[in-house]
């Protein structure tokens, strides 16, 4: 083992059997997978059998440490939690930044894996000597918003930070997030899988110093990065978040409208960042060890408490569902937070049923009857859906807290060929006629529809592509180079947002982790574990059911072109598409059909702990 | 006559959205631009080109930083953060 960044343990803590123990972890699997989502895959797939219903007790949710957390380098403070989406029957990972990641890690494990289920509701609680179970009556099943959840664990357990679930999560809702210190990792139903297992919240303690193999160079390395996260490079994540995107896009006929019948949308001048931060700006916040603070607040009305906004918040609870009042979408996307589920998700569920209810493809009786007002553009109807899904306590928001993919299979009809996901994930804010090489990183993505961990439209929006009609072997190219940095980035953990103030990704990536690590990390060993990550989830999906015609995506895109803007009349080849899949999984190193070859499948296995396929 | 627009932080450093100049080619332009708005050089616009991380939609479309780049009567040029993510 190194000297520094790694424990060598992970906790594996048995819900229903109410014990924990330490597993160890050897030098070279750590090395292999670095840590974060890919030391989250490699658990998933060691601690479960295949074919686990991800709701059930044998499925695992792993909380993965990345190497840098818990050192001064910004950014660093992130964990990803890791399981099969109930969503997607597939890998899922969120990540988020804050206090809890720093905690946990210096519960002195690099990762902490719950398995089985509680035999009442609980919380758990780590520490560095392992994890107790303690029933929480008087937490669950009260409709309790989020931040007071967290309030009341706070003050019940000051010495602990908290990962806690909503409303949405002990619901089973198929999109709820698990959300701490005000962050969520939201996609993919992984609240859901914790509320399955009957915990509420996981405590962390952690109070051992994580070790830094050189800590002068990691000091030097964290003061020049700190300085270069305030560079022009993320100027834009300072003064004015995310949000910016929503303009650009919609000027570019980027701008998912109206479930994607549209890419411009007519009242974006009102919720635009722009606008936004003119008129409602009222503070700025970052995560834990963040230097950037990307974090912008906005007034809701005078005299409440401000709102934090995202562009995927805003696209997809706005132009999405036709809405245009900076008021209504604030107010939802608060409202997702605080029970606890995915706004891409939501947005694109309740943008889906807008439109199956304005095509009149509802089943007479209940669905329809409840449907009836669920128009585009109805901001208190989106309101209340969301209470609706969050608690399934309609028919409606039964269905709809299933996702768009299930929705649509019962709905049926035309209703499936405009569900707008891939894999059953709900498709984030970037239209893909109009950024085609991000739709093929869309397509082929492991989690589903996905702007994490594929950022393909940087290639779109580089002009070093034809956004509308990329070249098959060009935009495989891209897709593989975009969707490996974030494996990296993702695995180390840092944040997505310093990128640009990188100049030489892999080569600063390896020396970050040489400093902390003691361990002989070069830039050539981190794009080969870009790729194994990569691999270990392809493997972990084939395993659970992947099949080649889950890379794609819905007929819509296909079959509908654009109506206006700058992209009217883009729609996607389907041929030129075919093309681009088969270029990147050559590229990827796959089989003709997508799959791993079964020498290199054999090979990672070895060494893996087997169990992937 | 062309227009550019500004989005994000060039609209916010710039305190204007849309700006009317003669121009031949991206790079007339941009120096135009930069000219009219001080504020944007170097970090945004830089002597006629665009600085590391700023692109061009020409009529929103085609993305392009070459500064040979031909524009005509009533082009649009769209400037753009190429950080357009997250
Ligand atoms: S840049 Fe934003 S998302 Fe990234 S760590 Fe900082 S505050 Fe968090």
């Amino acid at each position: 083992m190194g000297r520094g960044g790694f424990f060598g343990r992970y906790l594996r803590v048995d819900l229903g059997q109410k014990r924990a123990e330490h597993v160890p972890l050897d030098e070279a699997t750590l090395r292999a997978v670095v840590g974060g989502v890919g030391l989250g895959a490699l658990l998933l797939g060691r601690e479960t059998p295949p074919g686990f219903d991800p709701l059930g007790p044998e499925a695992a949710l792993v909380l993965a440490f990345g190497p840098l957390v818990g050192t001064p380098l910004t950014t660093s403070a992130k964990l990803a939690f890791v399981a099969k989406s109930p969503l997607t029957g597939r890998i899922s990972d969120g990540l988020s930044s804050s206090a809890f990641a720093i905690a946990g890690k210096r519960a002195g494990v690099d990762a902490i894996v719950l398995v089985g289920a509680a035999e009442e509701p609980s919380i758990v609680l780590v520490d560095e000597a392992g994890a107790t179970l303690v029933p929480c009556p008087e937490l669950w099943g009260r409709d309790f918003a989020i931040s007071e959840a967290s309030e009341r664990l706070g003050q019940a357990y000051p010495d602990h930070r908290f990962a806690v679930i909503g409303v949405a999560g002990e619901r089973l809702v198929r999109y709820a997030g698990i959300a701490n210190d005000g962050r969520h990792a939201g996609r993919g139903g992984l609240g859901a899988v914790l509320g399955a297992k009957r915990v509420k919240a996981i405590g962390v303690r952690g109070i051992r110093p994580v070790p830094l193999a050189d800590a002068e160079a990691t000091l030097r390395i964290a003061k020049d990065l700190a300085r270069r996260s305030l560079g022009p490079a993320t100027e834009k994540y300072r003064s004015l978040g995310t949000v910016a995107n929503l303009s650009t896009f919609n000027r570019l006929a980027a701008l998912p409208t109206r479930n994607f019948q549209a890419s411009t949308f007519e009242d974006a001048r009102r919720i635009e960042g722009e606008a936004l931060h003119e008129t409602r700006e009222r503070g700025r916040g970052s995560c834990k060890s963040c230097t950037i603070g990307c974090e912008h607040f906005f007034e809701v009305r005078p005299g409440q408490r401000p709102v934090k906004m995202e562009y995927e918040n805003l696209f997809a609870l706005g132009p999405l569902c036709g809405i245009g009042d900076p008021e209504v979408v604030l107010r939802a996307s608060s409202a997702c937070d605080e029970l606890g589920i995915d706004t891409i998700s939501a947005g694109g569920t309740i943008a889906f049923a807008m439109e199956c209810a304005e095509k009149g493809l509802f089943p007479a009786g209940p669905l329809a009857e409840e449907a009836r007002d669920l128009v585009f553009g109805a901001g208190e109807r989106l309101l209340s859906m969301l209470e609706d899904i969050a608690r399934r306590r309609t028919p409606l928001g039964d269905l709809l807290a299933e996702g768009s993919r299930r929705a649509a299979e019962i709905v049926g009809g035309e209703a499936p060929s405009f569900a707008p996901h891939v894999k059953g994930l709900e498709i984030p804010g970037y239209e893909p006629r109009a950024l085609q090489t991000m739709a093929l990183g869309f397509a082929v993505g492991t989690r589903g529809a996905d702007h994490n961990r594929s950022g393909a439209y940087e290639a779109d929006f580089s002009g070093k592509v034809n956004r509308f009609e990329p070249d098959a072997a060009e935009a495989a190219e891209h897709a593989v180079a975009a969707e490996d940095r974030a494996a990296v980035m993702d695995s180390l953990i840092l944040c997505k947002f310093l990128r640009r103030a990188m100049d030489d990704f892999y080569g600063e990536s390896a020396e970050m982790l040489r400093a902390v690590t003691g361990l002989p990390f070069e830039a050539k060993d981190l794009v080969e574990a870009a790729g194994r990550i990569t691999l270990v989830r392809r493997l972990f999906n084939e395993r659970e059911g992947w099949t080649p015609a889950e890379d794609t995506l819905p007929a819509r895109f296909f079959e509908e072109k654009l109506p206006g803007g700058a992209a009217k009349g883009a729609g996607i080849d389907r041929a030129r598409f075919a093309r681009s899949i088969d270029a990147y999984h050559a590229r990827r190193g796959l089989d003709e059909r997508g799959f791993v070859p079964a020498e290199v499948a054999r090979e990672m296995m070895a060494w893996m702990g087997g169990k992937y396929r | 006559m062309v227009t550019i627009e500004l989005y994000g932080v060039a609209r916010l450093r710039a305190g204007r959205e849309v700006i009317e100049l003669d121009a031949r080619s991206l790079g007339e332009a941009l120096l135009g631009l930069g000219a009219t708005c001080p504020v944007l050089e170097p970090s945004i616009v830089a002597g006629g080109r665009l600085a590391p991380g700023w692109l061009v939609a020409l009529n929103g479309a085609q993305i392009t930083a070459d500064p040979e780049t031909p524009l005509g009567d009533g082009d649009v040029v769209v400037l753009v953060s190429a950080d357009a993510g997250g």
